[in-house]
């Protein structure tokens, strides 16, 4: 129904929810509008997917607005991380006392800057120009930043410093490399008002200088892949994930970091037309191995729960990125497990969050003993790192599955065997530390007092959502769910 | 008009090499001032359409941004914030200055090497655009203060800015007007960053922030 119209109530819905949570009396007020905003947004993209499955494309505002199943199945993806996360931010600021305390202008700030931010995430995912899509992302960077020092202390100050220099360098970068992409087009007898349309750019009638192609790439991906987290240009991610409050982080890393992959995406197709397909794959594969190899390294020595969560983070971006350079199988492969990450990776720093709250530290020797502490959290913490390290039957296993039959479809066993060394690690090491906070003796005395179960009805209803959803999609695909995802690699030129 | 273009990239240089050499911040300041009204300047010379109200637009805002507003956001900022009033390299003047030399080299010779590929883009402003995006990262990286980080930022954006107006022949307005309001916005948000930790750490010296590791 009405799809066109979908895209900007969608873009609208978040900016005014951003301007109201200004308005509001109470922080209750500002935490509940969230949830009904991410809840309409919700409805809204779940609307555009389905048509854009049905005719292949939505398009709006004269096509600077253009969205195909791939944009649609991540734009699905950004509004559950942010449905989830908004429920928990009610959960996990309701729980928040002392200089941390949820006041009214920290309310203000939150919701406001929340808001903002879907909605920045949003314009990227929904423009068709690339320069639009690039204002969108350093907007992202700008208004997230003071997400980062919501409570400003000497370390979220730091964290936030860090986070905003080098991500707003990293997307200068990726203006140079959206320059370089206009003038390849310009400079090949190109397509005049719109040359910085990703579907011009993307169509394999348009002829593009190779040079200045090969230069667009390059700036495209250093530039956004600072921001995608990936190694070795990642140094601000495990600060700032481990640093902002809990929702923050969750957001971030299960949904912020593939916005800036998504746009790294859109640069692929015309650099395989220009250069061929060798180009761009090995870039791709070369950043997402280095990132697991890196990551893996790091998650063995950490002490900070969430600063092994981030580092998850830049494993699980790696191996996105090495399956998007792993042709239409690793494609297929990233896509599926762009979902299970999100999923799994939110649930995670949730449970985290709320333990780390009771425990009054993220170090994780002081998070021990996680299921006697808090069953709900601890059980959450336990089945999402189970997962995020790729234990079957979660649906991450299936995804990481796929990605090693593509590689060795593609005979890339050099690729296959440091993909299955690096996991080894971190499974093990993962392990070892999960094994310590859920079962180890707990620091602090297990509280007597039992809560009403009203107050944890929605801790539980994310807990079960993610949960079922990860037990669910790694037992049985539902057919049009593979279609849906294969829909969505065709878009990316991958065709299975 | 290469006259003008000549001129524009040999104040340019300056302007750079006293960024690299210069020891008060306020001074800085001045000096990227400057360069934002110099540079401002190089889409009304090199646009081969004529002055239409796009391109002027477009001069206008980016001078009275770069030139007039952020510079007076900064010096602001110095004058709220009590410590340092110096840059405060952890580079030091003599070494950034043979820094600056050997960029310049590499930035003619890029330049050079990028021309076959661009055939429009006048190669002195090709070398400007390079030459002044290597030293707005060099002062990112080599300053101590957080002040000089958002300068070195802004010669970044500089840079960006001359390297898109001589390359793309075409950009519509409400990109252009899009990425205007995002520096804006950065300034500010780097601004406040940077009060709230003057605040927090009685100094805006970015080697302190060193607590977070691994």
């Amino acid at each position: 129904m009405l799809p066109d119209y979908s895209i900007f109530v969608m873009l609208a819905a978040a900016i005014l929810g951003a301007l109201i949570c200004l308005a509001l009396p109470r922080p209750e007020h500002v935490l509940r509008l969230i949830v009904a905003v991410s809840a309409l947004e919700l409805a809204l993209a779940a609307n555009i997917w389905a048509s854009v499955l049905a005719d292949g494309f939505v398009t709006a505002a004269d096509r600077w607005f253009y969205i195909d199943a791939f944009s649609a199945f991540y734009a699905i993806i950004l509004v559950l991380v942010f449905l989830l996360s908004s429920i928990f931010a009610g959960v996990y600021f309701a729980n928040e006392t002392g200089e941390h305390g949820f006041t009214l202008p920290v309310a203000h700030r939150f919701g406001a800057l929340w808001l903002g931010s879907l909605a920045a995430m949003m314009l990227v995912l929904v423009s068709n120009n690339l320069g639009i899509m690039w204002v969108g992302m350093e907007a992202t960077t700008l208004l997230s930043a003071f997400l980062i020092s919501l409570h400003p202390s000497r370390l979220s100050l730091e964290a936030m410093w860090k986070y905003l220099i080098i991500c707003s360098v990293g997307i200068a970068f990726a203006f140079i490399g959206t320059i370089f992409a206009a003038a390849s087009i310009q400079s090949a007898g190109g397509a005049g008002g719109d040359a910085l349309f990703w579907t011009t750019l993307a169509s394999p009638e348009v002829k593009l200088d190779p040079t200045l192609m090969k230069f667009a790439f390059i700036f495209i991906l250093v530039g956004y892949g600072t921001k995608t987290g990936l190694a070795p240009i990642h140094s601000w991610l495990p600060d700032a994930h481990s640093q902002a409050p809990t929702p923050v982080s969750a957001m971030f890393s299960g949904f912020l970091l593939n916005t800036a992959l998504y746009c790294i995406m859109r640069f692929v197709s015309p650099a395989r037309h220009a250069l061929g397909p060798e180009f761009a794959d090995g870039l791709l594969i070369f950043f997402g191995t280095t990132s697991i190899l890196v990551a893996a390294g790091f998650i063995v020595f950490q002490r900070d729960a969430k600063r092994l969560l981030a580092y998850h983070s830049v494993e699980h971006l790696g191996i996105i990125t090495l399956g998007f350079g792993l042709g239409p199988l690793g494609t297929f492969a990233a896509l599926f497990h762009t979902l299970n990450h999100s999923v799994c990776k939110s649930l995670a720093f949730f449970a985290v969050g709320r333990l780390g709250q009771a425990a009054g530290s993220h170090d994780m020797h002081r998070l021990s003993g996680a299921l006697r502490a808090d069953r709900l959290w601890g059980i959450a913490l336990l089945g999402s790192v189970l997962a995020l390290i790729g234990v079957a039957p979660f649906s991450v296993f299936m995804s990481e599955y796929q990605l090693l039959r593509a590689a060795a479809a593609g005979g890339k066993w050099l690729i296959l065997v440091l993909f299955l060394a690096a996991s080894s690690v971190v499974f093990l090491s993962a392990l070892r530390h999960l094994i310590d906070m859920a079962y180890g003796e707990p620091q602090s005395p297990v509280p007597a007092a039992r809560a009403s179960i009203a107050s944890i009805l929605p801790g539980i209803l994310i807990v079960a959502s993610a949960m079922g959803l990860l037990v669910f999609l790694g037992l049985w695909m539902p057919v049009w769910f593979s279609g849906a995802l294969g829909s969505a690699a065709a878009a990316l030129g991958a065709r299975v | 008009m290469p006259a003008a273009l000549a001129t524009i990239h040999a104040i340019a240089l300056v302007s750079c090499f006293a960024l690299l050499g210069t020891s008060r911040i306020g001074a800085c300041i001045r000096w990227l001032s400057l360069q934002g009204i110099l540079l401002g300047l190089v889409p009304l010379i090199t646009d081969a359409g004529g002055l239409d109200l796009r391109v002027v637009l477009l001069a206008g805002g980016n001078i009275a941004l770069k030139g007039i507003i952020f510079p007076a956001v900064l010096l602001r900022l110095r004058a709220r914030t009590l410590y340092p009033r110096e840059v405060e390299p952890f580079v030091g003047f003599i070494a950034s200055i043979l820094f600056g030399i050997v960029a310049l080299g590499v930035s003619v010779w890029l330049a050079l090497e990028l021309k076959p590929a661009l055939p429009h883009a006048p190669v002195l402003m090709l070398e400007t655009a390079i030459f002044v995006v290597s030293i707005g990262l060099f002062t990112i990286v080599s300053r101590r203060s957080a002040l000089m980080q958002v300068i070195g930022y802004l010669m970044l954006e500089n840079g960006i800015f001359v390297f898109g107006v001589i390359t793309v022949v075409a950009t519509p307005l409400l990109v252009e007007l899009g990425v205007l309001l995002d520096a804006f916005v950065a300034v500010f948000v780097m601004g406040i960053a940077i009060f709230h930790i003057n605040q927090e750490f009685g100094s805006m010296d970015v080697d302190q922030l060193n607590a977070l590791k691994g």
